[in-house]
């Protein structure tokens, strides 16, 4: 059943949406695991098996989105990446994709944009 | 002489009758001085017709004594000198005055023939011309003197011998006038010894300006007690002259130093483009420097008026050229303006002015001044301004943006939450079966994030409320002096005329002073803005203070400004709306809650001529019992004038 599903990893400092996305992405026929921040993920074991990251950019106190992004290049464990951010500013979004994400949302974002990104990610058409 | 004759011969007098003292008698009466004969016990035994008519004595005067004779009286000491003429046999004189007639009364012994002295007589010689004459030589000498004494010139009369009889002031002032040499002088005479030589400059006749130096020592000569000083006189002319040189060329060298430094005021004036002037206001006497003349560009030396200032004072500036004179007429105390001028070639200069008011002895008022040329400083501060204000610009719409970012940023959160748990809630809903349980809870999750938001936006609300406003007893008339001692150089920039009217016995109102300060000023600034365009009409400005109503306080601030339109009218008070290209549009709207928030309204009414009035009013504070209230009963108005 898990290998059916693919893991979609949440790392976002702010509760509603770690309590809210894991949800919706279940109802949309994915697994779901929330962290609340990037070091909490990286010494998780849900690494090797996340398919794809809902990041968001800014979290304070610790490692931002990019950071970790870098860290997984590093670690030659590249994961899809999809931001979301509060911040709607178009330059770091087009810096974001640039760097390599797969897509950047804007919070609020709709179940549509969310799903299309996801499916970005893991290469589904 | 009959009537004397006949007591002459009584025999009671002593005086033997007979016809040689007829006789006698008879060549008396053809005497024309008065003579009376009185007895040892000084009655009248008789007189010859001389007395009768000079002295006006009647026959019914004979036997009287002579106190009880009124004429008589004029010689108060009569009877103690006709005692002692009588004791001693002395003859004797007396001064005697009747009107305007002087005499010199001989009262001489009267002997009998047998040696007795029997009485005294009394002959009046009339001195009257000769004492005249006497006034006439005394005046004549005073004269002659006083003229003497006017004269310049020293003037000496020699005796014989060569010795100074006497000599006029100018002779004495000589060489006396010095106070040095006079108290020494006078010391040396009294007993002192020592003297310092005082050197005196005179100018001779004939042998022109000499230096001499005036020694003096006492002289003690024996058998002589008064004493006696020597005065040397040293001419030291030709040995002054030898050294002169030294003075002259002493005094070349004051002469370039003063030179020097005038000539350093005027350069450090053309340096610093300041000129100074005086001005005497009763004549309107005006002086210039130099470089005053540069700044206005005037020929050096062309007699300055006020006219003539007023060619060159921008139009603009008139009016305030003419406030300052009115000004500066009255009150006498230093003042400061900014005025531009308007030069032929149709360029501006901006000067600063500051001047002191002084008073002569006579109480008349003359302004010293000083004016600088700041044109070049001016013109850098409007652009620094206008930079200023795009800068202040750009800060605001920054300032907006980081504020609307990070608002967003906090709101988008609960948003994102709330999308996301709706997306949900349908999803399960839509299942079959439908998660009603998980539909429940994200529904339960969407209320709470929604109110997330709400809080998000009542934290935000708070950031920008300031909670802590203090409440305290206002004099709205301080305040509002507070604001205009604030705002009036930037009135005087810009050309406003300021008056304040001040009703005295304001009530005191219960408020935040500092927002209601906030709400003066900002009335003020926008009286001042809808001025700005404004060029064919003074730029009057007036604030006034003044009860409403018997417990309400009214400030009014009345512009002549553009006024404002019927659209604007409506929306004058709402955020965010202007008229103004730099303005943000709160000013009014902040203005009104904050006196909203003092229980008062804020109001705008169209005048009657140019220009708009804009008013609050706010509930006075009931007034202290009389005794304890500062001011006066009846309402008096304080002006100020800026």
């Amino acid at each position: 059943m898990i290998a059916e599903r693919p893991l979609v990893t949440i790392i976002d400092d702010n509760e509603s949406v770690r309590e809210s996305l894991p949800d919706l992405l279940r109802e949309l026929g994915f697994a779901a695991l929330a962290f609340s921040s990037a070091e909490a993920f990286l010494a998780s074991d849900c690494v090797d098996e996340t398919k794809c990251l809902l990041l968001d950019i800014l979290m304070p106190g610790g490692m931002s989105g990019p950071d970790l992004q870098r860290e997984l290049t590093r670690r030659r464990q590249p994961i899809p990446t999809v931001f979301i951010t509060a911040n709607g500013d178009e330059t770091v979004r087009q810096r974001l994709l640039a760097e390599g994400a797969v897509a950047c949302l804007f919070k609020p974002f709709s179940e549509t944009a969310l799903l299309e990104a996801i499916n970005d990610a893991l290469g589904v058409s | 002489m009959t009537t004397p004759c006949v007591t002459l011969n009584d025999g009671a007098t002593g005086f033997q009758g007979g016809t040689a003292t007829t006789d006698l008698i008879t060549i008396l009466d053809t005497v024309d001085v008065p003579i009376v004969v009185l007895r040892r016990d000084f009655m009248l035994v008789c007189f010859n017709k001389a007395a009768a008519g000079v002295l006006r004595l009647s026959p019914s005067d004979i036997g009287r004594a002579s106190r009880d004779i009124a004429v008589l009286a004029g010689l108060p000491r009569l009877e103690e000198q006709c005692g002692q003429v009588i004791a001693s046999g002395v003859e004797s004189r007396a001064d005697f005055r009747d009107g305007e007639k002087w005499f010199v009364v001989r009262i001489s012994p009267y002997t009998t023939g047998d040696r007795q002295v029997t009485g005294t007589v009394l002959t009046f010689t009339n001195v009257t011309a000769f004492r005249a004459s006497i006034d006439q030589v005394i005046y004549e000498r005073e004269c002659t003197k006083a003229i003497l004494n006017t004269v310049a010139d020293p003037l000496v009369v020699l005796n014989a011998d060569q010795r100074i009889q006497s000599g006029n002031r100018a002779f004495y002032t000589m060489f006396f006038q010095l106070a040095s040499l006079r108290t020494q002088l006078k010391k040396l005479l009294a007993g002192g010894h020592g003297f310092q030589p005082v050197e005196v400059d005179h100018v001779f006749p004939g042998e022109g300006q000499r230096t001499l130096i005036v020694d003096a020592r006492p002289l003690s000569l024996p058998g002589h007690s008064e004493r006696r000083v020597l005065v040397t006189f040293q001419d030291i002319t030709a040995r002054k002259q030898a050294a002169a040189p030294n003075d002259l060329r002493a005094i070349a060298e004051r002469k370039e130093e003063l030179w020097r430094s005038e000539a350093f005021l005027a350069e450090a004036q053309r340096l610093s483009l300041t000129g100074s002037f005086s001005w005497r206001v009763t004549t309107d006497e005006i002086t210039w420097s130099a470089q005053l003349y540069r700044i206005f560009e005037f020929d050096q030396g062309m007699p300055v008026t006020l006219e003539l200032i007023g060619t060159r004072v921008h139009l603009e500036d008139i009016p305030l050229l003419h406030d300052m004179i009115e000004r500066a007429r009255g009150a006498g105390t230093d003042f400061e303006y900014e005025l531009r001028l308007q030069m032929p070639d149709q360029s501006i200069k901006y000067l600063h002015m500051v001047a002191h008011g002084t008073r002569d002895q006579d109480g008349r008022l003359e302004y010293i001044g000083a004016v600088q040329d700041v044109t070049a400083r001016r013109l850098s501060e409007q652009a620094l301004g206008k930079a200023q204000s795009e800068l202040a610009h750009v800060a605001r719409v920054t300032i907006l943006s980081t504020l609307t970012a990070s608002i967003a940023h906090e709101v988008n959160q609960p948003l994102s939450g709330i999308i996301t748990n709706a997306s949900t809630c349908l999803r399960m809903l839509a299942a079959d079966p439908p998660d009603v349980d998980g539909a429940r809870e994200t529904a339960r999750r969407t209320i709470r994030d929604g109110n997330r938001a709400s809080d998000v936006i009542a934290r935000v609300r708070a950031l920008f409320t300031k909670k802590e406003s203090t409440t305290e007893s206002v004099d709205l008339n301080e305040a509002t002096r507070e604001v205009i001692a604030l705002s009036l150089s930037e009135l005087q920039r810009n050309q406003v005329m300021l008056r304040a009217e001040l009703v005295s016995d304001l009530p005191h109102v219960t408020g935040d002073r500092v927002q209601l300060q906030q709400v003066i000023l900002n009335l003020l600034r926008n009286a001042s803005d809808a001025m700005s365009g404004v060029d064919d009409r003074p730029r009057q400005l007036l604030i006034g203070t003044e009860r409403e109503g018997g417990d309400r306080v009214r400030v009014t601030v009345r512009d002549a400004g553009v006024g404002i339109g019927p659209q604007a009218m409506d929306r004058l008070f709402d955020a965010f709306y202007t008229t103004k290209s730099g303005g943000m549009g709160i000013g009014l709207s902040v203005s009104r809650s904050i006196v909203e928030k003092h229980h008062g309204r804020l109001w705008v009414e169209r005048n009657d001529g140019p220009g708009a009035t804009f008013a609050f009013s706010i509930p006075g504070e009931p007034l202290a019992p009389e005794g304890e209230r500062e001011s006066g009963e009846s309402p008096s108005i304080s002006r100020y004038d800026g």
